[in-house]
């Protein structure tokens, strides 16, 4: 593993008297591919929230290059260069494809001092992100509504791919695409580790955690059960650790 | 169904009250005499502008997912915060600047200043005790007109400064000040809420405003300020209407808010959030102005026109979700 790009020390979350999680610690390397792995309910999605911004850790701390790092709103994430794509789909249907791509970095020019949104270099953008993806859809000025799950999904993975930053958070990003886009999407999520960007892809397919993770995190009952390289365990091994069977396989931590 | 029939159909759809305009104008036009007249359309123009202006506020806030019900109050508290100060019979102090027309600006600002301070206590409250827009403004539209009965003990200020006055008087293509006011209003309006990052970010946050403050939009500062915008609007509406009726009475303005509510609905503004133009809001004002001269002209009682207000209102909602059953077979 490379330098860490993200640090996780004992992070805890509690709703009131629940405890979401009891103290998470793993990392993530540049570049490097982490699959979060975990029954409903295990706290993956909480992590992921609390790394992004969108909720604030009970205990803890994160260091993210070597700096500690606690995101109070997904505004001070994104600028620390974290992108996620959420579970639930996290996108405007009143508005057009274009709009949802560049929400909240829309490219613009100045009019008489006034910041006036500039569409035809924003089509563009779109339009080269989705061609170079695979992405076929339609008309880029149509809104959202209209769009199958697949494309709206497309339009979010996209999203990240081109807008890169230096962390990706992938909550399920694949729950609603076929055979050939998830293909794609594992991919498109390689490639982007290839560019130095450390991903973390949460995911209850087994087989897409081994095409793609190197490493392997299992999250049970809010503590890590096990963090292990790829190439060092099994499914079976695996699916063991996630339903706390045995720990059999499960390499040291860190 | 090919593209172009669809394109067609949803052209038609997005432009419905514009196609309703017109089709009333000429349906009055051919069986109201006398409606056909260039002077009776420069008095639809000019009869919409104060509920043009206090419309643009509430879509705003409507088009971002909340509600202002306080708009009326606020135009109110505006004109009689100008009425006092710069008339001179009545209760107004009459207050003289020189030279004259610094008396302009200073009504003016003082108007949209009141009116921005009640946004900014309307979206403090949306934004940081979370509590329900329509509460908190319906709150507000009861306290802001107390306030108003309050400092005018209700009673009324007469005879506004004439360098004020000017704006209902004089005239540019046939049509008071006030009017280009309330039309320049719309065009600047509509123009921030199409071109610029802004109007987009308002749209969003109406649409889904989970996304938003996921993708790192600042929601709350965004619903403060459009809070702040409706406040100001209709202070701008109080000046207009402290002009137009010369001074203030305590029960200024009172029935606005509806008729506001009506034109923003009939415009084509979704009351959940994220959909609605302003062009189509001044198309909505324009019609239900047109629809009051056309029962003037016609010598009707006036108490016909609340309930042809109510009734178009009720059609306005019944029409949208019917333009939604469309647009779902067009997808």
């Amino acid at each position: 593993m490379s330098e860490p790009l993200l640090v996780l020390d004992n992070v805890t979350k509690n709703y009131g008297a629940i405890e979401a999680l009891k103290g998470i610690s793993f990392s993530i390397g540049k570049g490097e591919v982490v699959a979060l792995l975990g029954d409903n309910g295990a706290g993956k999605s909480t992590l992921v929230k609390i790394i992004a911004g969108g909720l604030e850790p009970t205990s803890g701390r994160m260091l993210f290059e070597g700096k500690e790092f606690l995101a109070k709103s997904p505004a001070e994430a994104k600028a620390a260069g974290i992108e996620t794509v959420y579970q639930d789909l996290s996108l405007c249907t009143n508005v057009d494809v274009v709009a949802n791509f560049f929400m909240g970095r829309e490219i613009t020019r100045k009019f008489l001092g006034v910041p006036v949104l500039d569409e035809p270099a924003m089509e563009d953008v779109v339009k080269k992100a989705l061609a170079s993806a695979g992405t076929r859809i339609p008309s880029l000025r149509t809104n959202v509504e209209h769009l199958s799950g697949g494309q709206r999904q497309a339009i979010e993975l996209n999203r990240f791919v081109h807008f890169g930053g230096k962390l990706v958070l992938l909550d399920e990003p694949f729950a609603a695409l076929g055979v050939e886009q998830t293909r794609r999407g594992l991919d498109m999520i390689r490639q982007v580790a290839s560019q130095g960007i450390g991903v973390v892809i949460i995911t209850h397919i087994m087989q897409q955690a081994f095409q793609v993770a190197d490493r392997i995190v299992v999250i049970r009952q809010g503590v890590v059960a096990g963090d292990v390289a790829r190439n060092k365990t099994s499914p079976d091994a695996v699916i063991s650790m996630i339903t706390g069977e045995t720990l059999a396989g499960a390499g040291p931590a860190g | 169904m090919n593209p172009r029939t669809r394109h067609a159909l949803e052209f038609v759809l997005d432009n419905l009250v514009w196609f309703m305009l017109v089709f009333v104008l000429v349906i009055f036009s051919i069986f109201i005499p006398n409606y056909f007249q260039l002077g009776i359309f420069a008095n639809i123009i000019e009869a919409s502008s104060v509920l043009g202006v206090m419309s643009i506020g509430l879509a705003l806030v409507i088009i971002t997912g909340h509600m202002d019900l306080s708009v009326e109050s606020v135009a109110a508290l505006g004109a009689m915060a100008v009425g006092i100060l710069f008339c001179s019979a009545g209760i107004g102090l009459g207050v003289q600047l020189h030279p004259e027309w610094l008396m302009v600006p200073v009504s003016l600002l003082l108007a949209v200043v009141v009116g921005g301070i009640i946004g900014v206590i309307n979206g403090y409250l949306v934004v940081k005790v979370k509590m329900s827009a329509f509460i908190i403004t319906l709150a507000s539209y009861i306290w802001v007109r107390g306030l108003v009965l309050v400092i005018s003990g209700g009673r009324s200020a007469q005879d506004l400064a004439p360098a004020i006055r000017w704006f209902g008087i004089q005239r540019l293509f046939g049509l008071p000040l006030t009017a280009w006011i309330a039309i320049s209003c719309f065009v600047v309006f509509s123009l921030i809420m199409a071109k610029t990052p802004f109007g987009r970010h308002l749209i969003m946050i109406g649409g889904n405003e989970t996304a938003t403050f996921r993708a790192g939009i600042r929601v709350n500062r965004n619903l403060v300020i459009a809070f702040v915008l409706a406040g100001a609007i209709a202070g701008l509406a109080g000046w207009l209407l402290a002009i137009r009726t010369s001074g203030a009475t305590a029960n200024l303005g009172v029935g606005l808010l509806f008729n506001a509510f009506a034109a923003v609905v009939i415009g084509g503004v979704s009351l959940k959030g994220g959909v609605g133009t302003l062009p189509g809001v001044y198309a909505g004002v324009l019609l239900l102005s047109a629809i009051n001269t056309a029962i003037n002209l016609m010598g009707l009682p006036a108490n016909f026109t609340q309930v042809i207000h109510g009734l178009l209102v009720l059609a306005a909602v019944l029409l949208d979700a019917f333009k939604q059953t469309i647009r779902q077979r067009l997808a």
